[in-house]
């Protein structure tokens, strides 16, 4: 573990009083945030809570939406990310990103895995080391093995997600974050995805914000509840859904379950 | 009944283009007299020979020559300033920036074809005789075809080139803002997402998937080009012969066309002439455009809210 | 897992390279805008230098008289060009492109657009050509301003047709329904839901016609043919300014008055283009809103 890795008491991931402004209006208030390395921290809250925007300020993918403004501070194993010597392109090297929706690229499958080691260079043999063991650690390379060479888009939308899975692990980030990847796929689909995200939890720090709560329940160490652009409640997942501390916590979980 | 027939007429409307594009062909295979020049009328020689029409000899392939020369230069040139300004527009400039730039393209394509020609013909034609082609024929001379000669008016084809870029540049600037604007957010992102700059994600993701646009961008363009007609007859120099160079006069399918049909009134072989070359620019740029048209993109959403382009996969 | 690996700071020869491709092209590609605008301006400024001088009230109410005189006549016959060819124009693109939104089959409306967009690209010399064989031959029309407006119409047609069409086609399905829903036919839904929504984009399909048709020269040369006067009659020959211009650009001497009133011309095509061009961005500005309305 590196220095600065330790000054953040095993955090590989901690948010300080993170707002976002668009305009007049708050959308993230004061979130202060932590996630620890090799777990999986579930957001979960209803929809216009400000999960999807939070999870995009943490590897300044907030930028690209003009009229953003982001307050408070993302530390990256003890850097800030959005200090001004930063570059936006290396947080997101080291922070990876998979979207709601597929978003394979026009190319082969192998290509798509390969993109983010291609802009490095790398010598082709590593690459393709690399390919493999990302494709085997997003549980798609017993079914692409054969036709790697395929467009990418030949593949139906569950695989697809998982290439994009595979695609974001292949630059090996310290952390991924999921934005509700399952929420455009089939339940057989869906399955196949936790699965893979039970696997990677156990190496990697892993932010997933869903609209699932049982998926939250399934597959997170930790869940933080967000409501109304505030962190209302944070613990470890069983914590959290058996005794919810805050009402509306508890009103929240209830009225999904119940 | 009444009603079918309401709606039988109601489509006529919608027809008459198709119909326009049919009277069109068969006005020109008619004017044509159906007279047949036989393979000279694919050779350099173009002489109407107006005093004795029985030894008139048509010849197009020098108007052929001027309009592929002037319209491919100003295609690539259009396409590689059009690039420029279509990645400005949707990528690198502040939203209110395009707003206020973008129009000036548009503005453009609205300047009437004889108003680029005045100005071409009076204005920038010296620029290009005193200063711009003596230059090229300089320091570029040892390059076969930029080797002169040199036209003091200035009028020839860089001239033309410069005056049809600037005509086609709206149109495949559009074309190509438009295919860069149809890729999902989502994709770019996700390039962005993986640590590739924005210039990364443009070359290996955004272009790629934009191409079947940046297609129809070529083959429209090229079919503007091949079709002006005012502005390129104005300042080209309108000579009958093959240019000795890319420096030289020359003359094109279009303004054949619109020069000399006043020369024909009263000479049926000429008439007819001018009708086929009529057909020939006719059908090239009817091809261009049916193959142009074609290639303006598609993008399908399947159910499952995964993206695929038409013709790839099952 | 080491320092240099973590740090979000680029260090490498590679990465820096990478962001200096990006960075200066983010910063360079924007002034091409440059050469679109410098052009603009080089031309407005050199036409306006050769046109204003002698302009005069006079200029706009006498007719060309040979070599010299004012543009009276050319001014008046484009004008009326222009009313009959953009009446013909509005009347079939309108009427086309709301049959091919509102009730062709799909893939009837697919072979019409088609159709159209082939239209579009026919040279407009070809269709020049067409005018005259056509309708200033065997039709026995003559050149005359009927010949000419209806050979511009022509060439102007898919213009307003396009916009027709997408904007009834642009119209929320949701509208169509709720209307349809409570009863009324379609015609009804066309006239009183439809049209409403759809008609700053239909005329902005008209004003880019009218832009387009004030501009030509080579559709008009051998049909509508030229008279210095207002013509007395559908079937007289006309005078239009581009016509002006194309007669008279190339008078042997340079800074004589047939030049000069070439340039003058031109000043006017450019300054009734340029205005024609806001007006189409404002109305799209317009509609682009409520459109926006619309939908959310």
């Amino acid at each position: 573990m590196s220095v600065p890795g330790e000054k953040t008491n095993g955090s590989v991931l901690a948010t300080q009083d993170l707002s976002v402004w668009a305009g007049d209006k708050q959308i993230l208030k004061s979130v202060t945030l932590e996630a620890p390395d090799r777990t999986l921290l579930a957001v979960i809250g209803p929809s216009g809570c400000g999960k999807t925007t939070f999870l995009r300020s943490l590897n300044r993918m907030v930028e690209l939406s003009h009229g953003l403004r982001v307050d408070g501070t993302v530390r990256y194993l003890g850097q800030d990310i959005y200090d001004a010597r930063v570059d936006p392109v290396l947080v997101r090297r080291r922070i990876g990103m998979v979207f709601q929706r597929p978003t394979v690229f026009p190319m082969s499958i192998y290509e798509n895995v390969a993109f983010g080691l291609r802009l490095d260079r790398k010598p082709e043999d590593e690459v393709e080391k690399s390919v493999v063991g990302a494709l085997q650690r997003a549980g798609l390379w017993d079914e692409v093995k054969d036709d790697l060479d395929r467009p990418a888009l030949s593949l139906s939308g569950g695989q697809q997600q998982r290439l994009c899975i595979a695609r974001a692990l292949a630059v090996s980030p310290r952390v991924l974050l999921l934005d509700e990847p399952t929420s455009s796929l089939d339940p057989a689909a869906t399955q196949k995805i936790e699965g893979t995200l039970q696997e990677l939890r156990e190496e990697m720090t892993i932010v997933l914000v869903t609209h699932n709560v049982a998926q939250a329940g399934r597959v997170s160490d930790r869940t933080a509840y967000f409501y109304q652009g505030r962190l209302v409640e944070v613990g470890p997942t069983a914590d959290l859904f058996e005794n919810p501390k805050d009402p509306l916590t508890e009103e929240y979980l209830t009225g999904r379950f119940g | 009944m009444l009603r079918r027939l309401a709606r039988w007429a109601g489509s006529i409307p919608a027809l008459l283009p198709l119909g326009f594009l049919a009277a069109i062909v068969l006005t020109l295979v008619f004017a044509t007299g159906l007279e047949n020049f036989g393979l000279s009328f694919f050779g350099t020689d173009w002489n109407p020979s107006t005093g004795d029409p029985s030894k008139a000899v048509f010849g197009i392939m020098t108007f052929v020559v001027g309009t592929l020369i002037t319209s491919v230069f100003a295609l690539v040139f259009a396409l590689g300033l059009s690039l420029a300004l279509a990645l400005s527009i949707v990528f690198y400039l502040p939203p209110r920036m395009s707003q206020v730039l973008a129009p000036f393209v548009d503005l453009l394509a609205g300047i009437p074809s004889v108003v680029y020609g005045i100005w071409g013909f009076w204005i920038v034609a010296p620029v290009f005789g005193e200063t711009i082609n003596p230059t090229i024929v300089r320091y570029l001379g040892w390059i076969p075809g930029l080797q002169g000669p040199v036209i003091a008016s200035g009028v020839g084809i860089p001239l033309a080139i410069l005056i049809l870029t600037l005509m086609i540049v709206p149109v495949t600037t559009t074309l190509i803002r438009d295919s860069l604007r149809a890729v999902p957010q989502a994709l770019d992102e996700s390039g962005l997402a993986l640590g590739a700059t924005r210039w990364e994600v443009i070359r290996r993701v955004d272009i790629p998937y934009a191409k079947r646009g940046m297609w129809s961008a070529v083959l429209l363009g090229f079919g503007r080009a091949v079709g002006e007609t005012v502005a390129v007859f104005m300042v080209i120099g309108d000579a009958t012969k093959l240019p000795a160079s890319l420096l030289d006069v020359s003359y094109t399918m279009p303004g054949a066309l619109v020069g000399q049909l006043d020369s024909a009134f009263i000479q049926p072989n000429y008439l007819h002439a001018l009708a086929e070359l009529a057909i020939v620019l006719f059908l090239i740029t009817f091809v261009v455009n049916f193959a142009g048209r074609r290639f303006v993109s598609r993008i399908v959403v399947r159910p499952t809210g995964a993206l695929s382009v038409r013709g790839a996969g099952p | 897992m080491n320092a240099t690996e973590d740090s979000l700071v680029g260090t490498s020869a590679r990465f820096r390279r990478r962001r200096r491709v990006d960075r200066w092209l983010g910063r360079l590609l924007p002034f091409t805008f440059l050469l679109v605008i410098l052009p603009l301006l080089d031309m407005v400024y050199w036409i306006a230098t050769r046109a204003l001088p002698t302009f005069s009230w006079a200029t706009l109410t006498t007719n060309p008289s040979g070599t010299s005189g004012g543009l009276y006549g050319p001014i008046v016959g484009s004008a009326e060009i222009l009313a009959i060819s953009t009446t013909i124009a509005a009347a079939i693109g309108i009427a086309g492109g709301i049959y091919t939104a509102e009730f062709a089959s799909e893939r009837m409306a697919a072979t019409v657009r088609f159709t159209t967009n082939l239209l579009a690209g026919v040279p407009s010399i070809v269709v020049g050509y067409f005018g005259y064989f056509a309708l200033v031959l065997y039709f026995g029309w003559g050149a005359s301003l009927i010949a000419g407006s209806v050979t511009l119409s022509i060439f102007i047609l898919p213009y307003v047709f396009r916009s027709a069409d997408l904007a009834f086609a642009s119209v929320p399905k949701d509208l169509r329904e709720a209307s349809l829903g409570m009863g009324s036919t379609r015609v009804q839904y066309i006239r009183r839901v439809a049209f409403p929504v759809a008609l700053p984009q239909v005329l902005n399909g008209v004003f880019l016609a009218m832009a387009i048709g004030l501009g030509e020269t080579a559709p008009l040369l051998y049909t509508a043919f030229w008279n210095n006067f207002p013509p007395t009659g559908l079937n007289q020959p006309v005078g239009y300014l581009t016509g002006l211009i194309w007669n008279y650009y190339d008078e042997p001497l340079s800074f004589g008055t047939e030049v000069t009133m070439a340039f003058q011309a031109a000043f006017i095509l450019m300054v009734v283009v340029i205005v024609l061009n806001l007006a189409i961005r404002i109305i799209g500005g317009i509609y682009a809103r409520r459109l926006r309305g619309l939908y959310h």
